[in-house]
C-alpha cells in the first residue's frame, strides 16, 4: 500500500533505519513513509522499539544512528538537534511526559510555542496575547486554566498529563506528531477528549503516527496504515483491519517471525 | 599570613577594646584553626591563606549599594557606616543596644567559644572595631522589612559584627547583604537572640566579585516558642564559609533553613551548620543545596544533635547537589547525633547532574538546550530563593544568578 503513487511528497521517511545505545542495537532496519493527511499506527510487545523509533525520530541524543536516513520535509535530519526538529514541525507526545517542578507550565508552553513560531516567522507572542491563545486550546482538550499555573506536569494525574501533551501539540501545530502510547492511562471518557483533541488539531497537511497497544484508541481515530514491529524491524503493514487482526490473535505470532528471522 | 603574624605579634590593632584583647589573647594561644578538625579539614589552604593576607584597613569604606534604591517601607542599614538608629513607632521600636549590653553579651558567648568551631568569630571580634558593631533590640509588630549590608573594601580586610535581640512576642523580616569587593575578605559574624514567641525571617544573601573571600559566621539562640526561618544564598567567591549554629535552648522551638550555594572556576564555598536542640519537642526542616561547576568546590557538613533532653524532637535534614562539570567537587555529610530516643529524625543527600530527560522533553518543544539548562537551575533555585524574604520584591535574584550562570 505504501508504494502507491502519492500526489505530494511525503512529510517523513524513514529508510533502512538501525540505531542503537550504548553499542546496543535497538532499530534493525525501520522502514516508513507518511504522507500528508495520513495516519499511522504502530503497534507491538514492549520492548520491541516502538517508542526507540519514535525518540529517535525526535532527536533523542542517547541513541546513534548507525545506518539509514530520517528525512523530514525532504531533508535529512539525522544530525539535526531535538529542539531544531521540533521547532521546523515534529511533535513528540510522550508515554511519560516528564515532570519539571519549579517552571511554571505556562511559561513553558509560550516559550515552547514561540521558539515555533520564530521558526515560522511569526509573531513571537507576549504573556498576554499568549494567553488569549492558550484558553482557545484547552478547550480542545477540556483542560481548565488552573493546570497553566502549576509546574509543568507536576501534580497532574496520568490523564491530565496526556491532555496536556495534546494541548502542546495543538499550540505547536506540527506538521507530524508522533504520538507514543497517549492512551496509557486514559479511562473512556478522557480518551475520547484525548481522541478528540487529536482530531480536531490533524488535517490534510498533518501527518499522524500513534503508538499503541490497544484497539480502543483506534477505535476513536481510524488509521490508514497500521505497522506491526518487532525486534526492531517493521514486521508487517496493513490496513485497520490488521489492529482488529492483533486484537484477536495477540502478538505470539511476532514471537516466531523474530524466531525465523 | 598578614594578620595572624599581626595578632601573634600584637601590632594589629591601636587602641584595643576589653573584647578585643580577650578575643586577640584566646588566639595568640592558638592562632589558627586545627586543620585536622571535622570542620576545616576541607577547606582549601591556600585560598585560606590568601583570606588571611589583606589587610584591615577600615578607611575608604564608603560604598554605593549596588542596587535596589532604598524604599521608604523598609529599613536599610550599612554596618560601619550609618549604624546610628532609633525608631520608636506605635507597633514596635527598634533601639541600639547600649555598649555596655554590647559587652555584657558578646564576653558572654567568648566564654563558651569553642577554639575551633568559634574561630571564626574569635578572629571577627579581634578585628570588629566598636563602629562595625551593630548591636540592635527590636520589639512589637508590624515593623517593616529590615536590609543590613556589610561589605569590604578591594586590597582590605574588614571586620563586621551584628547582634539582633528580638523581644519577645516580636516578628520581623530580616535581609542581611554580604558584599565582597575585588579582591578582598570580609568577616561577618552575627548573633541572633530569639526570645519566647518571637519569630524571624532572616536572609542572608552574600556574593562577590573576582577574589573576595568570605568568613561569614552565624550564631543564633532560640527561646521557647520562637520562629526561625533561614534563605541563604551564596555565590562568586574565590573562597567563602559559612557557618551556621542554632541552639534551641530549651526546645519547643521552630527552625526552618533553606541554603544554596554556587560555585564556579576554581572557587571554594563551604556551608558547616550545626543544629542543636536542648530540650524537648524541637523542629528543624533544612535542605541546603550546592552547585558547582567548572573546577570549583562546594562543601556541606551539618550536624544536628540532639541530646537525652530533646525528646519528641523532628529534625530533617537533606543535603541536594548539582555537579555540572567533570572537574567540579562537592562534598557533603549530614550528620546525626541522637542519644534521645522518642525521636523522629532522617537525613539524606543526592548528587546528581542536569536530569537528561528534562532536558531532552523541554527540547523536543523546541527550546534549546542553553534555555532548558537555564529553566531547569531557574527550579533548581527557585525553592530556596523563594524562601529568602524581603528579596522577592527589590532584589532580582533568580535573574542575577541565571544571567551570572
Amino acid at each position: 500500500m505504501q508504494s502507491q503513487m502519492k500526489e505530494s511528497d511525503p512529510i517523513l521517511e524513514v529508510n533502512n533505519l538501525f540505531a542503537s545505545t550504548n553499542n546496543l542495537p535497538i532499530l534493525k532496519g525501520v522502514s516508513l513513509t507518511i504522507y500528508p493527511g495520513e495516519i499511522h499506527a504502530i503497534m507491538g510487545r514492549n520492548g520491541c522499539g516502538k517508542s526507540t523509533l519514535s525518540k529517535i525520530i525526535a532527536g533523542h541524543p542517547s541513541y546513534n544512528i548507525t545506518n539509514g536516513y530520517i528525512k523530514f520535509s525532504g531533508e535529512n535530519i539525522n544530525s539535526l538537534e531535538p529542539e531544531e526538529r521540533s521547532q521546523s514541525g515534529i511533535f513528540l507526545g510522550f508515554q511519560y511526559p516528564i515532570e519539571i517542578p519549579g517552571v511554571s507550565n505556562l511559561e513553558f508552553l509560550r516559550v515552547s510555542t514561540n521558539a515555533r513560531r520564530k521558526f515560522l516567522n511569526k509573531e513571537e507572542l507576549d504573556t498576554f496575547d499568549f494567553e488569549e491563545l492558550v484558553k482557545e486550546k484547552l478547550e480542545l482538550v477540556k483542560m481548565d486554566q488552573a493546570f497553566l499555573s502549576r509546574s509543568v506536569n507536576q501534580g497532574f494525574s496520568g490523564g491530565e498529563k496526556k491532555r496536556n501533551e495534546i494541548l502542546q501539540m495543538a499550540l505547536l501545530e506540527p506538521k507530524i506528531a508522533i504520538l507514543d502510547e497517549t492512551d496509557s492511562g486514559l479511562d473512556i471518557d478522557a480518551l475520547r477528549i484525548v481522541a478528540s483533541g487529536i482530531k480536531k488539531i490533524s488535517n490534510a497537511q498533518t501527518g499522524i503516527i500513534l503508538i499503541t497497544h490497544y484497539q480502543r484508541l483506534l477505535d476513536e481515530i481510524e488509521p490508514n496504515y497500521v505497522h506491526v514491529m518487532a525486534d526492531g524491524q517493521i514486521i508487517k503493514t496493513g490496513g485497520s483491519d490488521l489492529a482488529l487482526e492483533l486484537e484477536k490473535k495477540g502478538y505470539e505470532w511476532t514471537d516466531n517471525f523474530v524466531k525465523e528471522t | 599570613m598578614e594578620i595572624i603574624e599581626k595578632i601573634t605579634t600584637n601590632k594589629l590593632v591601636e587602641n584595643q577594646t576589653e573584647i578585643q584583647k580577650i578575643c586577640l589573647h584566646k588566639l595568640k594561644l592558638s592562632p589558627l584553626p586545627n586543620p585536622k578538625s571535622e570542620i576545616w579539614r576541607l577547606s582549601n589552604k591556600s585560598k585560606f591563606s590568601n583570606f588571611l593576607d589583606y589587610s584591615v584597613n577600615e578607611e575608604n569604606l564608603k560604598f554605593d549599594t549596588p542596587y535596589p534604591k532604598n524604599s521608604q517601607s523598609t529599613i536599610r542599614l550599612i554596618i560601619g557606616e550609618n549604624c546610628q538608629i532609633k525608631l520608636i513607632e506605635e507597633n514596635y521600636s527598634i533601639h541600639q543596644l547600649s555598649e555596655d549590653e554590647l559587652d555584657k553579651y558578646i564576653k558572654e558567648q567568648i566564654s563558651v567559644f569553642d577554639q575551633n568551631e568559634n574561630w571564626s568569630d574569635l578572629l571577627n571580634l579581634s578585628l570588629s572595631c566598636k563602629k562595625n558593631i551593630l548591636g540592635l533590640k527590636i520589639n512589637g509588630s508590624k515593623i517593616p522589612p529590615i536590609e543590613i549590608f556589610s561589605h569590604s573594601s578591594s586590597n582590605s580586610f574588614n571586620a563586621k559584627t551584628l547582634v539582633i535581640f528580638l523581644e519577645k512576642n516580636c516578628d520581623i523580616e530580616l535581609l542581611q547583604v554580604n558584599l565582597g569587593k575585588k579582591d578582598s575578605s570580609l568577616s561577618q559574624s552575627t548573633f541572633c537572640v530569639l526570645d519566647e514567641n518571637s519569630s524571624l525571617n532572616h536572609g542572608v544573601v552574600s556574593y562577590g566579585e573576582t577574589g573576595s573571600n568570605l568568613l561569614n559566621s552565624l550564631n543564633v539562640i532560640q527561646q521557647k516558642n520562637s520562629e526561625y526561618n533561614l534563605g541563604s544564598l551564596h555565590f562568586k567567591f574565590n573562597y567563602a564559609r559559612f557557618e551556621i549554629n542554632i541552639k534551641q535552648s530549651e526546645g519547643n522551638a521552630k527552625t526552618n533553613i533553606k541554603g544554596i550555594q554556587i560555585t564556579k572556576k576554581d572557587e571554594q564555598i563551604s556551608t558547616y551548620t550545626k543544629i542543636d536542640f536542648n530540650g524537648p519537642n524541637g523542629f528543624l526542616d533544612q535542605i541546603n543545596k550546592s552547585l558547582a561547576d567548572d573546577k570549583s568546590h562546594a562543601i556541606f557538613e551539618g550536624s544536628i544533635i540532639v541530646p537525652k533532653i530533646a525528646q519528641k524532637t523532628d529534625a530533617s535534614q537533606l543535603s541536594r547537589n548539582l555537579l555540572l562539570s567533570n572537574l567540579a567537587q562537592i562534598d557533603t555529610k549530614p550528620q546525626l547525633e541522637i542519644i534521645a530516643d522518642d525521636v523522629k529524625c532522617k537525613h539524606g543527600a543526592t548528587i546528581s547532574q542536569l536530569n537528561e530527560e528534562e532536558l531532552f522533553y523541554m527540547r523536543t518543544r523546541g527550546i534549546t538546550l542553553a534555555e532548558a539548562s537555564k529553566l531547569q537551575l531557574s527550579s533548581y533555585f527557585q525553592e530556596v530563593i523563594s524562601f529568602i524574604p524581603v528579596s522577592k520584591d527589590r532584589w532580582d535574584l533568580l535573574d542575577k544568578l541565571l544571567n551570572e550562570n
